[in-house]
């Protein structure tokens, strides 16, 4: 019952995502049609503006309001919120959905509240300074092939940018104003005090997030993501491959091989950059509340919403930059190759948008899990973390990395060295701490040298591992 | 003792220089997401046993939520929920109106009035029972169940034992308790009620003779009361 | 013993004759082995008393004869014979005496006692009104403090046999003190009431010779009741003791002003009790004085009124005090003032005060409650508590007193246009007196209760009672008595005095007395009986209530705050005032 219910939701949520791919890559073929008759090119970006960042990016953020929450519950061995009822339904029906709906009326109808001496027109600012750059970095990911639909290419992103890395940075960096801004014509201290901590946190953090994509740059020589020279469609290349008949079948170079310590320091950067949990002490609730204090109704909507914007387009752009954007990790030239497939391109274009937003969702989830299992980062934490071990770690890594390229432009080498730090992890990851270890044996020779039946009830608590670090 | 010695907590207080994989985090943060996503997995697809004792739970999902209206957990014997007023036989209040309840209450919670039942009344306990309350309120907002008036009641007329809470109101007015609402739950009576001595206040016809009677063994009036130990569980609802 | 015979045996002693007393005039005696002085005739019980040592009794009253028949008093003394004990209360002192009254004996003697009588008591304290005041709860935690020996049951007499519409009698309570008893035919020279039966079945009932308990000063023997036997049924059930608080203060039921106190829950006054004054009342008041207090709560002119018959409405204070203001003005130099003797001393002072030298009057017509029957012992004719000292500041403020007589007088024949009074109590029936005030161009009084006098005024301003200030009373005999306040003026209402400071501030008199305590300091210096009244001094203690109760209150050391807002103010409850 409840497993038919939750793979009936899963599969309503991956048949929306085809769907709505589908849906994409037709509307973007009809427009593009009707633009080139016209003498217009490039009229899809507009239908893929309109489906893929307002309809895909905005619901799925909207949803993600609820998830979070009804997630953080399951993880915490909680029933999560389920009150929230349409007229005539029973208590608790519908695990909860309508929530999303009530708090978009309580959001919409609160008052939106202004201190008496907060500056007007900067007050009004903030939220959407915050909002719109996350927004705009969707512009540059690429959910899906470049397709011919009745005759004519169709990209599956909303702006092909030969600089699109750079739009990244340049546009994630915008995002400091709006909480600053906020902070500042607050007229609140500790609204102040959140909105000078972000900006630090976030400048910090920039460096470390810029030098974690330097080595993806020079391993496929490009600043590009979409389109069949960017970096989303080059991690297609399989580094090892063979054939199974027809199906081919290999290790690709997606990012997460070769550079897997890349992406540890631009998915720990990219979390200072959204400021989301651990890295949150901009705004902690139980310090400072932080920047967005005085905002209430729709206006701190805005900011809340903005976030879980940023964790979906995060999510994209982590699927884009190390995970091989909307390809499979193997078969893509068989699927690609099949008949029907070339008969209908809508279909495979369907196809590699679901496994795009697919993939997207695992992130999604990483983060989700990510904020419910750190506790938050002291802000001292935060910048040393920032400055004496990112930076370090992603100019050894670019040095490295350069070097494995240099020698080996084939990257295997690169991809060697990434498993072999993806082992290193494994294993400090399998063994116990030293702390652990050394307990154990105490506890053992203890046991064995005085021959006490019971050892004492806290060696317990003591043997934990280091888990309030 | 010696050899107990280092397992005194205090001594375990040195710090203990971290561990590569705590300083490099990401081991110890994968094991924390091991661990949540397990609980998330299990609570994902494992239907939550609705058992009230949480404890006794079963089933995959480790959720220990007890969805309150729908469900309760049954409260633990000598629970002090709602007050009641015990019922006489009659149906009436056993309370005599002694504002002891109303003396001892830290908050203040309890007002009663008093009122007289004359001699010549009507009702049939006027003849024995001198005083009543007229009104017995009790604001259940301002009561800090502390339990005192029941202590203090000495005619065992309130009592806290309706293993359930104040409900939930829309108003104030509605904590506001009254005799109609307090009045509830199975009769009592003890053997030194004054209705199982004597009929009216006025003296028996032949005092002399009730009285020596009642100082031998026990005599006719005796057999009516009810046994010494009572005990009236109120039934949960 | 023996061996104290043996050297006794053998001395050929003189008869010793009394040895001279040490304090001549006087007693002198050893109590608990503290030396006491007192007056010959003086009983153990007073002479232990003024050296802090509580003798135990129940039918022992300072002002009845002795009867001894509790046998609660019992002490030891050496002028005693050898191994008896002596009641304490029956005994007079005697030279040289040693009295033990904490000896394993006494207490062996009073534990019995106290056996005794709760054998029989149905112990029913939740019901009794006495619980809180009476001595048998309290004799028992002190003395007693053991359970019931008795098996079976008690005996049954009457608990509920109405003696008369004030006193309610409970036979199984009693102990037989014969208080009452004596009380009735030693006091109020009315033997109305007897112990009959014999045995355990001894009762005090009403004397078939009388059949009837009518003594106007039957409310006393519920006031001397040790036990909860005699009750009051105009206060029975109508609050716990505990709940009250006592002030100290005087009845305004006639002009004999028996000293009092207000026994007072919230802003309502529950019942007076007598308070001891040698002076005027002694340790007694009638019933009609003892019933006096319903005044205080019911009918009160709470809201400040304006307007007549139908167009009656209540205004607030500032209000009331501009439009009377405005209409004094108006008829100014033509106003008649009336005082009701009624009212305090404090009250009259600013009163005439602002009647003499604001209103400009000449003469002031005496109002007050028509006169009353009396009888021979506390009750007095006039009824108007205050009449002596109206008489004597008008006198000392040279204002001619003239009867009410002369004002009816005066109205009918349309001398008197306006009309300013305090107090709204008259000597003729109230309808009478309203009827004639219709002719007034300007009433304006100052009322403390509801009457068809205030209906007929154009301007009511709310008094408060004398048991909300502080004050004095002169009484008949020119005594002077200062009494507490209890409460806070219930409603809008303010003293008279107040008004009349008020009233004369708008009217261009400065008057700067914020408290009834400033009016006596400023105004009663001018009148020669009140100048030498200290007042301060003569105010009794607020702190302590007389016999053994150990009920606290905030005048008698309970917490400041506790229940002082009377009943728990409940969300809702209603109730009507006066309750």
């Amino acid at each position: 019952m409840r497993l038919g219910v939750v793979f009936v939701s899963l599969g309503l949520i991956f048949g929306g995502f085809f769907a709505l791919m589908g849906g994409a890559y037709a509307l973007g073929g009809v427009v593009e049609d009707f633009g080139r008759t016209h003498g217009v090119s490039g009229l899809a970006s507009l239908t893929n503006i309109l489906i893929l960042m307002l309809m895909i990016v905005m619901v799925f953020a909207t949803l993600l309001t609820l998830a979070e929450r009804k997630w953080s519950a399951f993880m915490q061995d909680r029933v999560g919120p389920n009150r929230a009822r349409f007229p005539g339904l029973p208590n608790a029906s519908l695990a909860g959905i309508p929530h999303i709906v009530t708090d978009v009326f309580k959001m919409l109808t609160k008052e939106a509240f202004r201190p008496k001496n907060a500056s007007k027109v900067l007050f009004a600012l903030g939220p959407m300074l915050a909002f719109a750059p996350v927004f705009a970095l969707f512009a540059v990911v690429p959910a899906g092939p470049t397709l011919k639909i009745f005759d004519h290419p169709v990209m599956m992103v909303s702006t092909n940018l030969d600089f699109g890395l750079l739009y990244l940075f340049a546009i994630a960096s915008l995002a400091v104003y709006g909480t600053s801004l906020a902070g500042w014509a607050s007229n609140n201290k500790f609204a102040l005090l959140g909105g000078v901590r972000a900006s630090s946190q976030m400048i910090s953090y920039e460096v470390a997030l810029g030098l974690s994509l330097v080595g993806m740059m020079i391993a496929f020589s490009t600043v590009k993501l979409a389109g069949p020279d960017g970096m989303s469609e080059m991690q297609m290349q399989y580094l090892w491959s063979t054939r199974v008949g027809s199906f081919d079948l290999g290790l690709p170079a997606w990012g997460i091989f070769i550079q897997p310590l890349g992406f540890l320091l631009f998915f720990a950067a990219a979390f200072a950059e959204t400021k989301r949990a651990p890295f949150d002490s901009p705004e902690g609730e139980s310090e400072i509340v932080g920047y967005f204090l005085e905002y209430s109704g729709m206006q701190f909507g805005m900011f809340m919403i903005a976030e879980f914007v940023e964790v979906v387009v995060l999510g994209g752009v982590i699927v884009a930059i190390f995970f091989g954007g909307w390809s499979l990790p193997f078969g893509n030239e068989w699927l690609m190759n099949l008949a029907v497939m070339k008969q209908y391109p809508i279909l495979l274009g369907a196809i590699y948008g679901t496994v795009f937003w697919g993939k997207t969702l695992l992130l999604v989830y990483l983060q989700m899990v990510i904020r419910w299992t750190m506790p938050r980062f002291r802000y001292d934490q935060i910048q040393k973390l920032g400055w004496q071990i990112l930076l370090p770690v992603g100019l050894a890594n670019l040095f490295v990395s350069g070097a494995l390229i240099l020698w080996d432009p084939s990257l295997r080498a690169l991809a060697l060295f990434g498993f072999f730090v993806i082992g290193v992890f494994a294993f400090l990851t399998l063994t116990p701490p030293k702390q652990v270890r050394q307990e154990q044996e105490a506890a053992d020779d203890h046991h064995g040298g005085h021959g006490h039946a019971a050892p004492a009830p806290h060696d317990d608590h003591a043997a934990l591992p280091a888990s309030t670090h | 003792m010696s050899s107990h010695s280092h397992h005194d907590p205090l001594e375990k207080r040195e710090l203990v220089e971290a561990d590569i994989r705590e300083r490099t985090y990401v081991p110890e943060i994968l094991k924390g997401i091991a661990l949540t996503t397990k609980h998330f997995l299990r609570n994902l697809f494992g239907e939550r046993d609705p058992n009230p004792d949480v404890v006794d739970r079963k089933g995959l999902a480790t959720i220990t939520t007890v969805n309150y209206p729908e469900e309760k957990v049954d409260y633990p014997p000598g629970y002090r929920g709602l007050h009641r007023l015990v019922p006489r036989e009659d149906g009436k209040p056993r309370c005599v109106a002694c504002y002891m309840c109303a003396t001892i209450c830290p908050a203040q919670c309890i007002y009663i009035e008093a009122g007289e039942y004359g001699g010549d009344d009507e009702h049939a306990e006027s003849r024995v029972i001198e005083k009543y309350p007229k009104q017995f309120v009790i604001d259940e907002l301002r009561c800090i169940v502390c339990g005192l008036c029941v202590d203090a009641c000495p005619k065992d007329a309130i009592r806290m034992d309706t293993y359930t809470h104040v409900p939930s109101e829309y108003n104030r007015q509605g904590f506001v308790y009254d005799i109609p609402k307090l009045l509830k739950g199975p009769a009592v009576s003890h053997p030194s009620d004054p209705w199982y001595k004597r009929g009216s206040s006025a003296p028996p016809d032949h005092v002399h003779k009730e009285a020596h009677t009642r100082i031998t063994a026990g005599g006719a009036a005796l057999a009516k009361r009810p046994p010494l130990v009572e005990v009236v569980k109120f039934a949960k609802p | 013993m023996s061996d104290e015979k043996k050297i006794e045996a053998p001395k050929p002693a003189p008869p010793p004759g009394p040895p001279p007393p040490k304090n001549p005039g006087m007693v002198t005696l050893v109590i608990d082995g503290k030396e006491v002085v007192a007056k010959p005739g003086t009983n153990m019980i007073e002479a232990a008393k003024s050296v802090g040592v509580d003798i135990p009794y129940y039918c022992y009253h300072p002002r009845l004869s002795i009867a001894a028949n509790c046998r609660m008093c019992m002490v030891e003394s050496s002028a005693a014979p050898p191994g008896k004990l002596v009641p304490a209360c029956q005994t007079g002192i005697s030279e040289g005496a040693v009295i033990k009254t904490d000896t394993e004996k006494v207490r062996a003697q009073q534990k019995m006692v106290m056996e005794f009588l709760l054998l029989n008591h149905p112990v029913d304290c939740s019901i009794c009104d006495q619980a809180g005041e009476c001595k048998l709860q309290d004799y028992y935690m002190r003395y007693d403090f053991e359970p019931s020996r008795l098996e079976g049951a008690k005996v049954l007499r009457n608990k509920r046999k109405k003696l008369s519409d004030l006193v309610v009698l409970d036979q199984e309570r009693c102990v037989l003190c014969t208080r009452c008893v004596r009380f009735m035919d030693e006091v109020a020279k009315a033997p109305q009431l007897g112990i009959f039966g014999r045995g355990s079945h001894e009762v005090v009932d009403i004397s078939p010779a009388y059949g009837k308990l009518d003594s106007n000063y039957s409310g006393n023997i519920v006031d001397i009741c040790p036990v909860g036997a005699l009750l009051n049924t105009d206060f029975r059930f109508r609050a716990r003791a505990w709940f009250l608080s006592a002030a100290p203060s005087v009845c305004t039921g006639c002009s004999r002003g028996c000293s009092i106190y207000a026994d007072f829950m919230g802003q309502d006054t529950y019942r007076f009790r007598p308070r001891e004054n040698e002076q005027i009342n002694k340790s007694w008041m009638c019933d009609k004085g003892r019933l006096s207090y319903k005044g205080l709560n019911k009918h009160r002119v709470q809201q400040n009124g304006l307007g007549r018959g139908a167009e009656v409405k209540d205004v607030t204070p500032i209000e009331a005090l501009r439009v009377a203001v405005e209409k004094l003005k108006a008829h100014s130099g033509k106003v008649a003032f009336m005082a009701s003797p009624v009212a305090s001393i404090e009250d009259l002072l600013a009163g005439l005060a602002f009647a003499r030298d604001v209103l400009k009057v000449k003469s002031v017509y005496v109002s007050g409650r028509p006169q009353g029957e009396a009888d021979n012992f506390l009750l007095t004719a006039d009824k108007n508590p205050n009449r002596k000292g109206l008489e004597v500041i008008a006198k000392a403020y040279g204002l001619e007193l003239k009867p009410f007589t002369e004002l009816t007088r005066a109205i009918d024949t349309g001398t008197v246009k306006a009309l300013f009074g305090l107090g709204h109590e008259v000597p003729e029936e109230d309808e009478v007196f309203a009827a004639r005030a219709q002719k007034l161009e300007l009433f304006v009084v100052s009322a403390t209760n509801e009457s068809k006098v205030v209906e007929a005024a154009h301007v009511v301003l709310a008094a408060s009672v004398h048991v909300e200030d502080e004050g004095t009373f002169m009484q008949g005999d020119g005594i002077i008595q200062r009494f507490r306040r209890a409460y806070p003026p219930k409603g809008d209402s303010q003293p008279h005095w107040k008004w009349a400071v008020d009233l004369a501030r708008q009217l261009g008199l400065e008057m700067k007395a914020t408290s009834s305590r400033e009016i006596f300091k400023q105004l009663a210096p001018q009148v020669p009986e009140l100048a030498t009244f200290e007042w301060d001094k003569k105010a009794p203690m607020n702190q302590k209530r007389p016999g053994i109760s150990t009920m606290a209150a905030s005048a008698d050391g309970r917490p400041p705050g506790w229940r002082e807002q009377g009943v728990p103010n409940l969300r809702g409850l209603s109730l009507p005032p006066g309750t």
